[in-house]
């Protein structure tokens, strides 16, 4: 229980890091929020107005403490640029992010997981090597590539998927595919090497001669021992599904917190940048911790360490 | 003597690679891509940034191995130049942020206490930070070119290898030898130089070439967002991204960069795997 | 062994993921076929999609409240009205006609119009639209802190004040009864009518703005107006929907709905050939590409082309060491191969421009064409004469934001100038810093384009050379005081002859005298109609945005 509460007060004090950190960066960054909003027809005159208006002519401590005083009270400003409060903009973006992520999630463990103990299993066989070639695909194509040539067969060539978002459920399908895929290699790679080696272990020998059959012997204990990597490796995933989600949601015109993201940093919207940043660290730090407890479920050693 | 010892770990490691096969053809792939990089104004007439508008967007031939991009510029010639500046983007980002990592973890280790919460704090804020964003935002700061994509991937990886270190010095520590030198007086900066750092190198040597890949990615998917290298220069990164409109008219154009990022990425990988084999780090979901 | 046999899937991957490309190369017909074979499917959907048109955009829009963008233009032209508009000509040339206004006329000292609102035009909730509601939108463009369009009001007598916050209302409009009001400009302005016609003078409703507050073009159901389309929905990031407006007062229109899509231009290429989009934009897509997919048989037909109304220019900042020296800039005028660019990299689809006001502008001079050609050599000798022999170093400042033709075209131009000996380099910044750097006055050169908002001269050379702030917010610097003067006059100039002379000697001096910037070219902007469409207008000064309600559909 100590540690739960540490890990809390180690992820509050992350949370508030990051707020300032990005807070600070965004001062330093070329690129006036108000000459963004009022682009082509623009006068010193209205720039100073709006400065004023926004009050970014404030000073900076003045204007971070007024930041996190207003956190601390659920009020995350108000967007400049969408004029509608952050919270709400982010409630709307997330849905949409949760349900890319899951289901890219899914289609990486399933993938992963599958490949791996069939490649495994049927080690050197013609199953091994298109499972392990698509795993190596998915680990050496950048992410954009990947989601060009799916839009390009699946839509284009073979009709079978929508070309973007359009609310449908399968219309999230390449892009959870594109986003996956990644994270499916690196499991599928990992897992079968982690069962190689189990299966080349005595206790298999053992459990063959007790008389269980090759595969169960390799469902019940070889990859119960195999998982463990395997799930840590998952739960640091989670960062970088919701870091690609930036350029999937871009080309996927999926409207989740990446995008929105990509928007307030490209009109140098501070309260939604701080907020989704603030946001999506806050999702990062929850999964990180469900992670230390599923491993700690799954290991009973750890659970004394 | 201890000095002698290390000498001959360093043979040792040499020798084993070029004894296993699995540590060796990525190596040697490796070694030619960067030949390639190096040599490859040789192999070609032309400039890498010379533009011919008449003949842009040719196919392959007529001189040209993999036809013309959007200005008429060799592809080929494109490629090897490319080349040479994503095995900058991959190695230099990769080899600072091992070090400052090593640094960021071994002091987090051996000095504990408010220290050692401080960085790994540091570390966990820039690990909480979709790393695209992150990158984003210092390149947006910066404006785009090759030392901005640098730095931006050194704030991206630090933290994470960072951890891994910090828990390997951990390791070291309590570790029978380094218990006896501590044991004899020696003092922390001793300990640290004599004992631990040279008992690092295996997990460096394997971070530092998994991390190559990841490196490789980022730097594509920056130019991809238009904030990566900028032309004049150009990356394998950013002649992909900028072929997408013609990926599929003209696939010439994306395949030769994308081949060679798989080549490259696919090396790094299968040699880090090796390594960690041959070098056995211990097991940290490296 | 096993690594041998990696290196194998390797290779077998990298094939397939080249047979993938490569079945697409030689795919040119077929891909033809496949559009051929979706039209077909087209045609099928058509019953159940009637009177549904779909569009794509290429970036979301910010707002749909067009006092706070100067940029997104596509709501607010189908969903307010305007009180006049402007109409293209069958000779290509424009004419101002009545919308919201039914008739107005003009005091003879030119500085009062008075005019009379259509009668029976309600928003799209009911409320009736009365001369209040033409005050209040003006004085909310001159109240609104973040107000993009204070341009468009500031003609008006006591403007200034209201936007200094010296007044509380807008003394020029008078409100005489609810379809009757007056406006009386400061000083007589012959563009005045024509900047009423741009969708920046949209006519909002006192009572559904004041009672939408913040909501007032973020949310759809609170952003209406008298147009033909109300907008149902908005995802953002993802697209939008429109629906016929029942209570318009004009004719009902072809297109009953429409969904705007966004996506990436070689997403809309796809949409485009499968038959899920009926409007392409190709100034989004590379010209080759253009080229070899529809300037072909089977497109070619469904092609419209439209002259854009604005110039494609390269500035340079007069406060820039040595780009102060006018030999120097006139080098650069020469330097640049417009023509090359034009023919590559646009295919040739438009003409040189020589001056500052587009073809089709108002004003619009011959006599100011025709004189820039291309010359290295010369530009090489200037370049000596003014004691820069050895060439310099230059910075372009590139907006990455931009279209992959602007970005290819800034690469060419980087290229010509090394080519006399001009070390060039192209500094790339997103669009947030490339305005910041600009509005400061510090950006040495950038390529850039002005569209015409109205047709009228005042709207591009005020914009640029009209008074100190615009010049440094333009980043020219342009230094000469008198010139400057000139341009702010100009506006007022009512006698037709002399506008025309005054502005054209305004043209000479600043381009071939001074060589302000390198005037590049304007563009025709083509779009490919799908078969759905029966006859599409673009904008009159071929913006990507248009009319829905000019377009039929069959």
């Amino acid at each position: 229980m100590k540690g739960l509460a540490g890990r809390i007060i180690g992820v509050i004090v992350v949370l508030i890091g990051v707020v300032a950190l990005i807070f600070v960066m965004l001062r330093i960054i070329p690129g006036d929020p108000a000459s963004v909003l009022l682009n082509e027809h623009v006068s010193q005159a209205n720039i100073d107005r709006l400065t004023r208006t926004m009050g970014l002519d404030r000073s900076l401590p003045e204007q971070f403490f007024g930041y996190l005083a207003g956190v601390l009270h659920g009020d995350f400003g108000r967007s400049y640029y969408i004029q509608q409060p952050v919270s709400n903009l982010i409630m709307e973006a997330l849905p949409f992010t949760i349900k890319l992520t899951l289901l890219s999630i899914a289609f990486a463990w399933t993938f992963g997981i599958i490949s791996g103990v069939a490649s495994a299993m049927y080690n050197e066989h013609i199953i091994d090597y298109l499972f392990r070639g698509a795993a190596l695909l998915g680990i050496s194509v950048p992410v954009f590539m990947v989601a060009l040539l799916l839009q390009y067969i699946f839509y284009f060539r073979l009709s079978i998927f929508p070309l973007t978002y359009d609310g449908s459920f399968a219309s999230l399908i390449l892009p959870a595919i594109a986003l996956g895929w990644n994270s499916a290699g690196s499991i599928a790679r990992l897992m079968r090497s982690e069962l190689m080696e189990e299966l080349d272990a005595p206790y298999m020998d053992t459990a063959k001669a007790k008389g269980l059959s090759y595969r169960k012997a390799v469902l019940v204990h070889a990859l119960r021992n195999a998982a463990l990597p395997v799930i840590s490796l998952m739960a640091l995933q989670l960062s970088g599904m919701l870091s690609g989600a930036v350029i999937t949601e871009s080309i996927f015109s999926i409207p989740g917190l990446g995008k929105l993201a990509l928007t307030a940093l490209q009109t140098r919207d501070m309260p939604l940048l701080q907020g989704t940043v603030l946001f999506t660290a806050f999702l990062i730090a929850l999964g990180n911790i469900c992670a230390d407890l599923i491993n700690t479920l799954l290991n009973p050693r750890l659970r004394t360490g | 003597m201890k000095k002698e010892k290390r000498q001959n770990a360093a043979a040792d490691i040499l020798r084993a690679c070029l004894k296993n096969k699995a540590a060796l053809i990525p190596g040697i792939i490796i070694l030619i891509v960067i030949a390639l990089s190096v040599f490859g104004p040789l192999l070609t007439h032309y400039d890498e940034t010379s533009q011919d508008l008449l003949n842009r967007l040719m196919p392959p031939g007529n001189g040209h191995i993999f036809g013309t991009d959007e200005l008429g510029r060799d592809v080929f010639t494109r490629v090897l130049y490319g080349t040479r500046v994503s095995l900058l983007v991959a190695l230099l980002p990769t080899a600072l942020a091992v070090a400052a990592g090593c640094a960021a973890g071994v002091c987090a280790a051996e000095f504990k206490g408010a220290t050692d919460f401080i960085i790994m704090r540091l570390a966990d804020i820039m690990l909480s930070i979709p790393g695209m964003l992150l990158a984003m935002v210092v390149l947006y700061t910066l404006g785009g070119s090759l030392t901005s994509v640098v730095i931006s991937l050194v704030l991206i990886e630090w933290g994470g290898i960072a951890v891994v270190v910090r828990t390997a010095t951990l390791e070291i520590r309590e570790s029978e030898f380094v218990e006896a030198a501590v044991s004899t007086g020696a003092g922390r900066f001793r300990v640290m130089m004599r004992h631990i750092l040279p008992n690092l190198v295996p997990t460096l040597i394997v971070l530092f070439t998994l991390n190559i890949p990841s490196s490789i990615l980022s730097e594509s998917g920056l130019s991809f967002l238009g904030i990566g290298i900028q032309p004049p220069d150009v990356s394998l990164g950013l002649m992909a991204g900028s072929s997408r409109q013609y990926l599929f008219q003209m696939p010439h154009l994306a395949l030769a960069p994308a081949g060679m990022i798989m080549v490259l990425v696919l090396s790094f990988n299968f040699l880090g795997d090796a390594l960690r084999d041959i070098l056995d780090p211990g097991r940290r979901t490296l | 062994m096993t690594v041998k046999h990696i290196y194998m899937i390797a290779l077998i991957a990298a094939l397939i993921l080249s047979g993938c490309g490569a079945g697409a190369g030689n795919t040119d017909t077929s891909a033809q076929q496949d559009a051929a074979a979706s039209q077909t499917a087209g045609a099928q959907a058509d019953n159940a999609d009637s009177g549904l048109l779909r569009g794509a955009l290429n970036a979301d829009i910010t707002t749909m409240d067009v006092h706070k963008t100067s940029n997104d233009y596509m709501v607010p032209m189908n969903i307010y009205d305007t009180l006049f508009t402007i109409r293209k000509k069958d000779d290509g040339s424009t004419e101002i006609v009545n919308s919201l206004a039914e008739s107005y006329d003009l005091s003879d000292d030119g500085k009062t119009y008075h005019f009379t609102l259509r009668d029976g035009v309600v928003f799209s909730d009911g409320t009736p639209l009365t001369a209040k509601d033409v005050k209040f939108t003006f004085e909310r463009i001159l109240t609104l802190p973040d107000s993009a369009q204070t341009d468009y009001a500031i003609p008006i007598d006591g403007a200034q004040d209201l936007l200094d916050g010296k007044a509380d209302s807008l003394k020029g409009i008078t409100v005489e009864d609810d379809h009757n009001f007056s406006i009386t400009l400061s000083e007589p302005y012959a563009g005045f009518l024509a900047s009423l016609a741009t969708p920046s003078a949209s006519i909002y409703s006192e009572k559904i703005v004041t009672e939408a507050g913040d909501d007032f073009g973020v949310l759809p159901e609170k952003t209406l107006g008298t147009g033909p389309y109300i907008v149902t929905e908005w995802t953002r990031g993802s697209g939008l929907k429109f629906e016929y407006n029942p209570r318009y007062w004009g004719e009902e229109p072809s297109v009953k709905r429409v969904e705007l899509s966004i996506m990436e231009p070689q997403a809309m290429n796809m949409a485009f050939q499968k038959g899920d989009l009926d409007i392409l934009d190709c100034l989004l897509i590379d010209s080759a590409i253009v080229k070899s997919i529809y300037k072909t048989d089977a497109y070619k037909d469904h092609i419209v082309s439209i002259d854009r109304m604005g110039t494609n220019f390269f500035m340079m900042n007069e406060n820039v060491e040595p780009l102060n020296n006018v030999q120097v800039r006139k080098a650069i005028q020469m330097a640049i191969d417009r023509e090359s660019i034009l023919q590559s990299i646009y295919d040739g689809d438009g003409q040189l421009e020589d001056g500052i006001y587009p073809t089709g502008c108002l004003v619009y001079n011959k006599e100011n064409q025709g004189w820039l050609k291309y010359d290295p050599e010369g530009a090489k000798k200037l370049l000596t004469d003014a004691g820069y022999g050895d060439g310099f170093d230059m910075e372009i400042c590139l907006d990455t934001s931009n279209t992959d033709a602007v970005q290819n075209t800034v690469q060419v131009i980087a290229q010509n100038l090394n080519d006399i000996g001009i070390r060039a380099n192209i500094r790339s910044v997103d669009h947030a810093s490339y305005l910041d750097l600009r509005n400061s006055g510090d950006m040495s050169s950038y390529l850039a384009l002005w569209l015409l908002d109205f047709n009228d001269p005042d709207n591009i050379i005020y914009t640029f050379f009209g008074n100190k702030d615009n010049t440094k917010t333009r980043s020219n610097n342009y230094a000469d005081d008198a010139v400057i003067a000139r341009v702010t006059a100009a506006k007022t100039i009512v006698d037709e002859t002399e506008r025309n002379k005054e502005y054209a000697a305004l043209e000479k001096k600043l381009v071939q005298d001074d060589a302000v910037w390198v005037p590049m070219f304007s563009l025709k902007h083509l779009f490919v109609i799908s078969d759905r469409v029966a006859e599409f207008t673009p904008h009159w000064a071929g913006w990507s945005d248009f009319y829905f309600a000019q377009t039929e559909l069959k």
